[in-house]
């Protein structure tokens, strides 16, 4: 088990640079998410790590050593691929044991690892099945238990959890989660799921383009995302204009609002996110926050909750999220509400990092 | 069912040529190799002996045929299969620019006819041919090398014959292999070798055997090169069918060859694609 630096790593296909001076640091034991939108270059980094990607620049790290320039059986990792990639010729138990047995252990010796790590993904007594004997779920199992078995010091996952429906998907994450607790194996993870990232790392970079966009732990990716790209990808943000006005974020003429971000610099043009789970519709009699008034446009029932399409001010429109079953779950369009939204959910950030 | 009767329709027309080509030319040549023959005479009517069959194996001549036959048809598909492997590793695994050029360069050769491509090797091959020549002028040799008219000048042409085939094959075979599964065993620590080894070859095992029969069997048929580049004397299963009907017209004997021939490669059919059916059921 060791740490994994990247140091201004950069990755160029002839004209194109897909991965652009991405430098990060994971600690023993952590588990780290990437998170970003397809093509930004997840899949790139993670196969750069494992040594399956020359980077055209920069460092990698593994522990104390730059492992740069080895070649990927050298490197002591283990890569779970979102398409599993389990050796259809060989049984379960060889397929696990492949990276064992390239460590030189055999007998008895061997088969005791194989089935610790066929019982830690509980698959004990699958050893004889071949691969397509299995199910999807199995099969990713397998393919973690293959990974696991060697004791990597860094374990690798693309996606690997895409290919599996809703709800296999929630059992694995907690599967995953535990066993990563368990082994305490440094984890780099490539999602473009956010609510995978956000549940289970430690630590969640959102990237785009081959740039990171945040570095950061999942509560304050959610609550204090650094650029307007991530207050966009997280969450189901309301995105609005504004102009900074006197200490408060102006949305037009009347409409200004009280913010606990950065507001200096009179005059800046801003943009303004406000999540739709942030915006309250009953009246708390609370001073510190911000009320908006406005006009229910649209409402659209989706079970448990209800959508509501809100205008307000001059010519914006908030998207709102209500409990069907409370008081604010039967508002008819054309009906005047009164908006609250507290300061700290108010997100203003400059309208130049905006993609 | 259903699809079961749709693919006998598909398959209809081209069964129905077969039949017409080469199953009922075979059946009438099925009484004949059956008659005797007496030199001088032609077939004796109305006879019935199996000496035509007896003798392919108990007549020392005969037999070295069908063996030399059989050990060209190892020899060309070994051959086949080294040559034929890293060019098609090549062409897959290999930098993309060098794709369409190295497929054309393998496919080539099928544009030209059989004929021509035999004369080529005979230009080389001769006694003062280029081959020689070069090797003589090099000093490495001093009297030219006997590389035709045997088994060496016609195992050269037939490789160069049948290696495309060869590398078809393994071309799909390995295009089959996901690149994933190679990356796999590299982390898991498998050195390159290793991964070849561990996964790649075993994946293309189906593809190795089935461009292995389409070769063999290929060879152990061939008629024109190994009569051009193995001269009169040098005789295999295809030439000696020809002698006996062309030249000494007899029938009989040159029918029961017929069948043997046709024989040998349905079994040689039939037992290796059972081995593809096993491997094919593991990858
Ligand atoms: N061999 C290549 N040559 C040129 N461009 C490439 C090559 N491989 C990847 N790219 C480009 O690099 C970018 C990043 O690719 P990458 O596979 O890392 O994306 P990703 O973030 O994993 O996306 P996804 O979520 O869809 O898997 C993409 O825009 C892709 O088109
Ligand atoms: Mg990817």
């Amino acid at each position: 088990m060791s740490n994994l630096t990247l140091d201004h790593v950069v990755k160029r296909y002839s004209s194109v640079t897909v991965v652009k001076d991405v430098s990060l640091a994971i600690d023993e034991g952590e588990f780290v998410s990437l998170l970003g939108p397809s093509g930004c270059g997840k899949t790139t980094i993670l196969r750069m790590v494992a040594g399956l990607i020359d980077p055209s620049g920069g460092t990698i790290r593994i522990g104390d050593r730059d492992v740069t320039r080895l070649p990927p059986n050298k490197r002591n990792i283990g890569l779970v691929f979102q398409s599993y990639a389990l050796f259809p010729h060989l049984t379960v138990h060889e397929n696990v044991a492949f990276g064992l047995r390239r460590k030189g252990q055999s007998g008895a010796a061997l088969d005791a690892r194989v089935g610790e790590a066929l019982a830690m993904v509980r698959l004990a007594g699958y050893g004889e099945r071949y691969p397509r004997q299995l199910s999807g779920g199995q099969q990713q199992r397998v393919a973690m238990a293959r990974a696991i078995a060697p004791r990597p010091n860094v374990l690798l996952f693309d996606e690997p959890l895409s290919n599996l429906d809703a709800k296999l998907r929630d059992e694995m994450q907690i599967e995953l989660k535990r066993l990563q607790r368990e082994l305490g194996i440094t984890t780099l993870f490539v999602t473009h799921d956010q609510a995978e990232a956000l549940s289970l790392s430690d630590r969640v970079c959102v990237m785009q383009d081959g740039v990171i966009q945040q570095f950061a732990e999942p509560e304050t990716i959610y609550r204090r995302p650094a650029t307007a790209f991530v207050a966009s990808f997280i969450g189901k943000p309301n995105r609005l204009a504004g102009t900074i006005r006197g200490g408060r974020v102006a949305l037009d003429e009347q409409l200004e609002l009280r913010s606990e971000s950065d507001l200096s610099g009179d005059g800046r043009p801003v943009e303004v996110f406000i999540r739709q789970e942030a915006i309250s519709l009953a009246a708390s009699g609370d001073e510190s926050v911000n009320r908006i008034a406005g006009t229910v446009a649209l409402r659209s029932f989706s079970g448990p909750q209800v959508k509501y399409v809100v205008r307000i001010g001059s010519d914006q429109e908030l998207v709102v999220e209500a409990p069907s079953s409370g008081p604010a779950g039967d508002l008819a369009p054309g009906q005047p509400v009164m908006l609250e939204v507290h300061p700290q959910d108010v997100l203003v950030l400059s309208r130049e990092t905006a993609p | 069912m259903r699809s079961w009767r749709t693919g006998v329709l598909l398959f209809s027309p081209l069964l129905l040529v077969l039949a017409g080509a080469f199953i009922v030319p075979l059946i009438l040549l099925a009484p004949t190799s059956f008659r005797e023959y007496q030199p001088g005479m032609g077939i004796v009517a109305g006879s019935f002996t199996l000496q035509n069959y007896v003798r392919i194996v108990a007549d020392d001549y005969y037999r070295e045929v069908v063996l030399r036959t059989l050990g060209l048809g190892v020899g060309v598909t070994v051959a086949c299969l080294l040559l034929g492997y890293p060019v098609a590793y090549l062409i897959v695994r290999g930098r993309p620019g060098w794709r369409l050029p190295l497929t054309l360069l393998v496919i080539f050769p099928l544009m030209l006819n059989l004929v021509v491509r035999s004369f080529g090797w005979i230009v080389l091959l001769t006694n003062r041919g280029v081959v020689n020549n070069l090797l003589i002028d090099v000093g490495l040799i001093e009297a030219p090398l006997k590389l035709m008219f045997n088994v060496t000048g016609v195992t050269i042409g037939l490789t160069h014959i049948y290696l495309p085939f060869m590398v078809l094959m393994l071309v799909a075979a390995l295009q089959n292999v996901p690149r994933d599964l190679e990356a796999a065993a590299a982390t898991l620590g498998s050195s390159r070798f290793h991964v070849f080894r561990a996964v790649t070859l075993p994946l293309t095992a189906p593809g190795i055997i089935a461009g292995s029969i389409l070769v063999f069997v290929l060879t152990i048929s061939a008629l024109v090169t190994p009569r051009m580049l193995g001269g009169p004397t040098y005789q295999v299963m295809a030439t000696l069918i020809y002698d006996e009907y062309m030249q000494l017209l007899d029938w009989p004997s040159g029918s029961a060859l017929s069948f043997a021939l046709a024989l040998a490669t349905l079994l040689i059919i039939w037992i290796s694609s059972r081995m593809t059916k096993r491997w094919a059921g593991l990858a």
